[in-house]
C-alpha cells in the first residue's frame, strides 16, 4: 500500500521521477492500474485542484503535478489498453481558431486527466473543422473550448455551428471557458456549460458526462 | 488643471480637481477611427490618431503607446503570428527560446533600429508633438515575467522556475536590460509615464514572485525612476497573494485587474495610488450604465483618496460608448475621498 501513498505524495509535490518509481513499485507489487489511478492519481489531482482554487498552489505547481501524473500514466496506459480496460470518459479540448493562448486550456486538460478522463488535446488555434473531424474520429462525450480574447470568442459559436451542420451536435456536450467568456455568452451560443476556473471545469465535465 | 497636471498631482499626492481617468484602450481605440487592429500595431500614425481621438472623445487623461506584447520579441527575431484585426501573438511551439542555450547568443535589439520597437518610439514622439503638455504620454514595455514567457513560452517558463532557476535568472536579467533600453528610447521621444505590463506575474505565485520576479521588477522600476519617468504597473489576473509585494516595488500607479478586491488592495497598499478595476467584459462591455456606475462607485469607495478610474484590463472592443462615458462622468464628478454609492 505504500506505493499508493508514495504516488499520491509524488503527484502532490510534482515529482515526476518519484511518481514514475512509485507507479513501477505498485505494479511490481501487484496493484492494478485502476487501483493506482483511483486511489492515488485522482485524489492527488483533486487535492492539487483544491489547492489551486484556494490560491495555495499556482501554475508552476499545477504543471509540475500534471507532469508527474503523466509520468505515471506512461506506465499505466499500456497496461490498461492491454487488459482491455477503458480509460475514463473521453474529452476533446482545444483553444479556438485565431487564439494562441493555451495555458488555461492546458491546466484544464491536466486536471481532467488527473481526474481520470481520457483527454485528447487538440492544441491552440483549432479551426471548427478540426473540432468536427476530431469528434467524428474520436467520438468524445464532451468537447471543451477555450478563448482568451473577446475577438476570438466568436469562434466558439462558429465551432458549435459547424458541429450542428455536421450532425454531431447532439452526440457531445459542449463546455466553454476563458477569461472573457461568461455564462451569458455560453447560453447565447448554445453551449451546454461554462466554468470560470479549472476546478469548476472538471466538476462540470463530471456532471455533463455522467448525464450524457 | 489639465489632464497631465491631474495625473502628476495624483501621483505626487497633491490636490486634484477630480479623479483621473486612465483606462487602457487598444482595439477599442482602433475602432474609434475605423482601422483594423493589424494596421494599429504596425503603423504608429494609426495608433497615434486612434489614441488622440479616443482620449478626446472620452476625456481620458493619458495617451498611450500600448498595443501588443510582441514588439521587443519581433526585433529579437522571434516568430510572431499577425492577424488582420486582432493583436499579434506568440505560438509557443515556435518560441524563440524553446532551446535555452540560444539565450547566450541573443543580442539586445536597438529600439531605434527601424523595427517594431522603433515604431512605438515614433508613436511616443508623435503623441508628444500632437498633445504637447495637455496629456501625459504613456510609453509601454513588457514586464519581466511576461517578456520571459514571450521568449521562452509560458508553459515552459512556469516549469523553469522550479527546474532551472539559474536559467530564469539569466533570462530575467536579459529582459530587464532590454526593457530599460526600450523605455529610455520612449522617454527620450516624449513619454513621461511608463506602463509596465506583466500579465504572467500573477500565475507564478507569491514564493516565486518574491524570490525571482520582485528583484527583476525592482531593478526595472528603479531604472525607470532614474530616467525621471513616472510608472504604472499593470498585471492581469488575480494578484491577491502578492499585493503587499506589488506595493513595495515602488511603481507610482498600481493598476489592478477586476479579480482583486480593492478593499484588499488598499489594506495591503495603504499609501499607493490604485487604478481600476471595473470588470471589463461582464460590467463594462456587457453591463448597463447603471452597472458601470455601481461598480465604479464601489471601486472609488474601496480605494479611497489615492484612486484613478479605469477598467480591470483593456477596454474590450464593442464596449458601448455610454458605458465609457459613464466611467468618465464618474471621474469628472468626483474628487478623491468624496465618493458615495450612487443609488
Amino acid at each position: 500500500m505504500s506505493s499508493i501513498k508514495d504516488l499520491y505524495d509524488a503527484i502532490l509535490v510534482g515529482d515526476a521521477k518519484k511518481a514514475h518509481s512509485a507507479t513501477k513499485a505498485g505494479i511490481d507489487a501487484g496493484l492494478s492500474p485502476m487501483d493506482l489511478i483511483q486511489q492515488s492519481m485522482v485524489p492527488a489531482m483533486d487535492e492539487v485542484g483544491r489547492l489551486f482554487e484556494a490560491e495555495d498552489y499556482f501554475v508552476p505547481e499545477l504543471l509540475l503535478a500534471g507532469r508527474a501524473m503523466k509520468s505515471a500514466m506512461e506506465l499505466l496506459r499500456p497496461l490498461l489498453i492491454a487488459s482491455g480496460q477503458k480509460l475514463g470518459t473521453r474529452v476533446i479540448i482545444g483553444t479556438v481558431k485565431g487564439d494562441l493562448h493555451d495555458i488555461g486550456k492546458n491546466i484544464v486538460a491536466s486536471m481532467l486527466e488527473g481526474s481520470g478522463f481520457e483527454v485528447i488535446d487538440l492544441g491552440a488555434d483549432v479551426a471548427p473543422e478540426e473540432f468536427v473531424t476530431a469528434v467524428q474520429e474520436c467520438e468524445p462525450r464532451v468537447v471543451c473550448m477555450s478563448a482568451l480574447l473577446t475577438v476570438t470568442m466568436p469562434a466558439m459559436r462558429t465551432t458549435i455551428e459547424a458541429l450542428e451542420s455536421a450532425g454531431l451536435r447532439d452526440r457531445v456536450k459542449i463546455l466553454v471557458g476563458g477569461a472573457p467568456v461568461t455564462s451569458q455568452y455560453a447560453a447565447e451560443i448554445g453551449a451546454d456549460g461554462y466554468s470560470e476556473n479549472a476546478s469548476g471545469a472538471v466538476t462540470l465535465v463530471k456532471e455533463v458526462s455522467s448525464a450524457a | 488643471m489639465n489632464s497631465r497636471e491631474r495625473v502628476l498631482a495624483m501621483i505626487d499626492r497633491r490636490a486634484v480637481d477630480r479623479i483621473p481617468f486612465m483606462p487602457i484602450t487598444m482595439m477599442f481605440a482602433a475602432d474609434q477611427i475605423g482601422v483594423k487592429y493589424g494596421q494599429y500595431v504596425s503603423d504608429y500614425r494609426m495608433l497615434v490618431e486612434a489614441q488622440l481621438r479616443t482620449a478626446e472623445r472620452f476625456d481620458i487623461d493619458q495617451v498611450s503607446c500600448i498595443s501588443d506584447p510582441t514588439r521587443e520579441a519581433c526585433d529579437l527575431g522571434a516568430k510572431v503570428r499577425f492577424f488582420d484585426d486582432q493583436p499579434p501573438a506568440f505560438d509557443e511551439s515556435e518560441a524563440m527560446l524553446a532551446d535555452k542555450t540560444i539565450l547566450a547568443s541573443l543580442k539586445l535589439p536597438d529600439p531605434l533600429g527601424g523595427g517594431r520597437m522603433h515604431d512605438r518610439v515614433k508613436a511616443a514622439a508623435l503623441l508628444k508633438e500632437r498633445i504637447g503638455g495637455d496629456k501625459i504620454v504613456e510609453g509601454w514595455i513588457e514586464g519581466p515575467c511576461g517578456q520571459a514567457a514571450n521568449l521562452r513560452g509560458i508553459n515552459r517558463l512556469m516549469l523553469d522556475f522550479i527546474d532551472d532557476p539559474a536559467f530564469v535568472q539569466d533570462l530575467l536579467d536579459f529582459v530587464v536590460e532590454m526593457e530599460l533600453r526600450f523605455a529610455r528610447a520612449q522617454a527620450e521621444a516624449g513619454a513621461g509615464l511608463m506602463g509596465v505590463g506583466d500579465p504572467a506575474s500573477s500565475l507564478a505565485g507569491p514564493v516565486i514572485f518574491r524570490q525571482m520576479l520582485m528583484p527583476a521588477h525592482k531593478k526595472l522600476v528603479d531604472g525607470l525612476r532614474a530616467m525621471g519617468l513616472r510608472t504604472r504597473s499593470h498585471m492581469c489576473g488575480s494578484t491577491k497573494r502578492i499585493l503587499k509585494e506589488r506595493g513595495d516595488l515602488g511603481y507610482d500607479i498600481i493598476d489592478l485587474d477586476s479579480m482583486v478586491p480593492l478593499t484588499a488592495a488598499r489594506m495591503n497598499m495603504p499609501g499607493e495610488v490604485l487604478l481600476g478595476n471595473v470588470a471589463t467584459v461582464e460590467v463594462l462591455r456587457n453591463g448597463s450604465v447603471g452597472d458601470v456606475i455601481d461598480t465604479v462607485s464601489k471601486c472609488g469607495m474601496d480605494a479611497g483618496d489615492l484612486y484613478i478610474v479605469g477598467a480591470g484590463c483593456e477596454v474590450p472592443r464593442d464596449t458601448p460608448e455610454e458605458n465609457m462615458l459613464a466611467l468618465l462622468e464618474f471621474a469628472r464628478s468626483h474628487k478623491p475621498g468624496a465618493v458615495t454609492v450612487v443609488a
